[in-house]
């Protein structure tokens, strides 16, 4: 049973016709082409399918697009647009974060969530921050490093 | 395939009215259902029943201090916001901020996690703790009972077809006690389902005997376990070295782990020990803990295969 589904896809408003119960994450990826969002483990623990629904960081796998009408979804495709976001990819290039890269949207989302309600996170804070992120190449260390040069560098915008 | 019908009502009364028409399953967070229900890459979740997706019903997302004092929260609030929210009892917040992952948790609900039925659910534990209740809703009105009561057994609610949960009203808090504990054992920090889980408050009468003592236990049976029974015997007496081990011993008797029983007894026994001989010396902190140097030593069983 299709229904036509509204939201605001980065920024941009969008509806789509299709069955309520199909899940965030293959609209975005199938029928809007955002392949930055990954999947992972299809069970919401992995975060490589993070996003922003209305500002908040969700696991887009377990979510029925039936539960976004009319809500805010804000993709990595989004994010990295943002001057935030900008940053954030540059800290992690520069910082040697990037392994496979496969974790890597979640991570830049997840990093993007902490850094916009935590300007000055600990090295405790950030690691709780991506904690719902795996990263099968176990490179965490590197990712912190440039998460904390993120923080450095966008001082005055996370601040705003 | 042939998809099942899905409704999408945007007030709480358009979902009354659904759910007195038509048996569907509730979704709010999808954390729970969306998973077990899910197929592979790629493909849309089956469900077997029609659906009705509440995650976005603005009546269900509330936390307020009622008239009496109590804590309510609107069912369909997330972990996050009652790990946040300082209205919402210390227990409760302590299991919503561990529970899953942070994406996990900005969709997980309260409502969900005690729909699910689970005996390794993070929020039961706290609510058998504090005496909460589920207020179930319906086009004929509505009720109040025990969320102890309403989990029956495993994945079985007392819940009627047309009924919807719509509060959980938390009637005790940190507050009402002198000392309170609770700790999560799991195989890793973050995104961990509970191994166990247990929650204790006590508070102490003027001449220092027990005036109230509670203790809760997640994964160590078919349900999460909490008997009053084996909180009197504690209650009305001052603590001592004996005492303790006979509501160790009572306890022992309440719960019935299945996978790992040695090492879910062990763990249940020495921090009830803990909290117990801890509190009996009155410390500063309300919050008792265990230390660094706190071990168990009971050894899980080899993993079946």
């Amino acid at each position: 049973m299709d229904a036509k589904i509204s939201f605001k896809l980065n920024g941009k408003n969008v509806s789509i016709t299709t069955d309520p119960l199909r899940r965030l994450l293959d609209i975005l990826r199938d029928d809007f082409k955002l392949t930055g969002v990954k999947e992972g483990c299809s069970e919401g623990e992995c975060g490589a399918c993070s996003v922003l629904l209305n500002g908040k960081i969700v696991t887009s796998c377990i979510i029925p697009i039936g539960a976004v009408d009319g809500q805010e979804v804000m993709t990595i495709e989004g994010v990295s647009a943002t001057e935030g976001g900008k940053i954030i990819v540059e800290a992690f290039a520069d910082g040697g974060a990037v392994q496979c890269g496969f974790c890597i949207p979640g991570m830049v989302i997840a990093a993007y969530y902490l850094l916009s309600n935590n300007p000055n996170p600990t090295d405790d804070e950030i690691r709780l921050g991506i904690s719902g992120n795996i990263c099968r190449c176990t490179g965490y260390d590197l990712i912190v490093e440039s998460i904390k040069l993120a923080a450095e560098r966008g001082e005055k915008i996370w601040k705003k | 395939m042939e998809e099942v019908k899905c409704y999408m009502p945007s007030t709480l009364i358009e979902a009354l009215e659904i759910k007195s028409k038509v048996d569907c399953i509730p979704l709010a967070g999808g954390s729970d259902l969306m998973v077990a229900h899910k197929r592979t890459l790629g493909l849309t979740p089956k469900f077997d029943k029609p659906v009705m997706i509440i995650r976005n019903l603005p009546e269900l997302r509330k936390i307020y201090i009622n008239e009496k004092g109590e804590c309510v929260i609107g069912s369909g609030c997330t972990s996050t916001e009652i790990a946040e929210n300082t209205l919402c009892p210390w227990h409760l917040r302590q299991a919503a901020s561990r529970m899953g992952a942070i994406g996990l948790r900005n969709s997980a609900t309260i409502g969900g996690n005690i729909a699910n039925a689970s005996p390794k659910g993070d929020t039961p534990g706290p609510l058998y703790l504090l005496d909460a209740r589920v207020k179930l809703s319906s086009v004929n009105g509505e009720r109040e009972e025990l969320v102890s009561d309403f989990i029956v057994k495993f994945r079985t609610l007392d819940l009627k077809s047309d009924e919807l949960i719509t509060e959980v009203i938390v009637p005790y808090s940190e507050d009402d006690f002198d000392y309170i504990f609770w700790h999560k054992v799991g195989t890793r920090k973050a995104n961990a389902i509970s191994k166990i889980t247990l929650s204790q408050a006590i508070k102490f009468a003027e001449d220092g005997t027990v005036a109230d003592y509670r203790v809760s236990a997640t994964a160590t049976g078919a349900k999460t376990n909490r008997s009053r029974d084996v909180e009197n015997i504690i209650i009305g007496k001052k603590i001592s070295a004996e005492l303790i081990e006979d509501v160790i011993k009572a306890f022992d008797g309440v719960i019935s782990p299945r996978a790992m029983p040695e090492f879910r007894r062990e763990a249940t026994r020495r921090m009830i020990r803990r909290f117990l001989s801890v509190a009996a010396t009155h410390p500063e902190n309300k919050v008792i803990d265990t230390y660094d140097d706190y071990h168990v030593t009971g050894q899980p069983e080899p993993r079946r295969k």
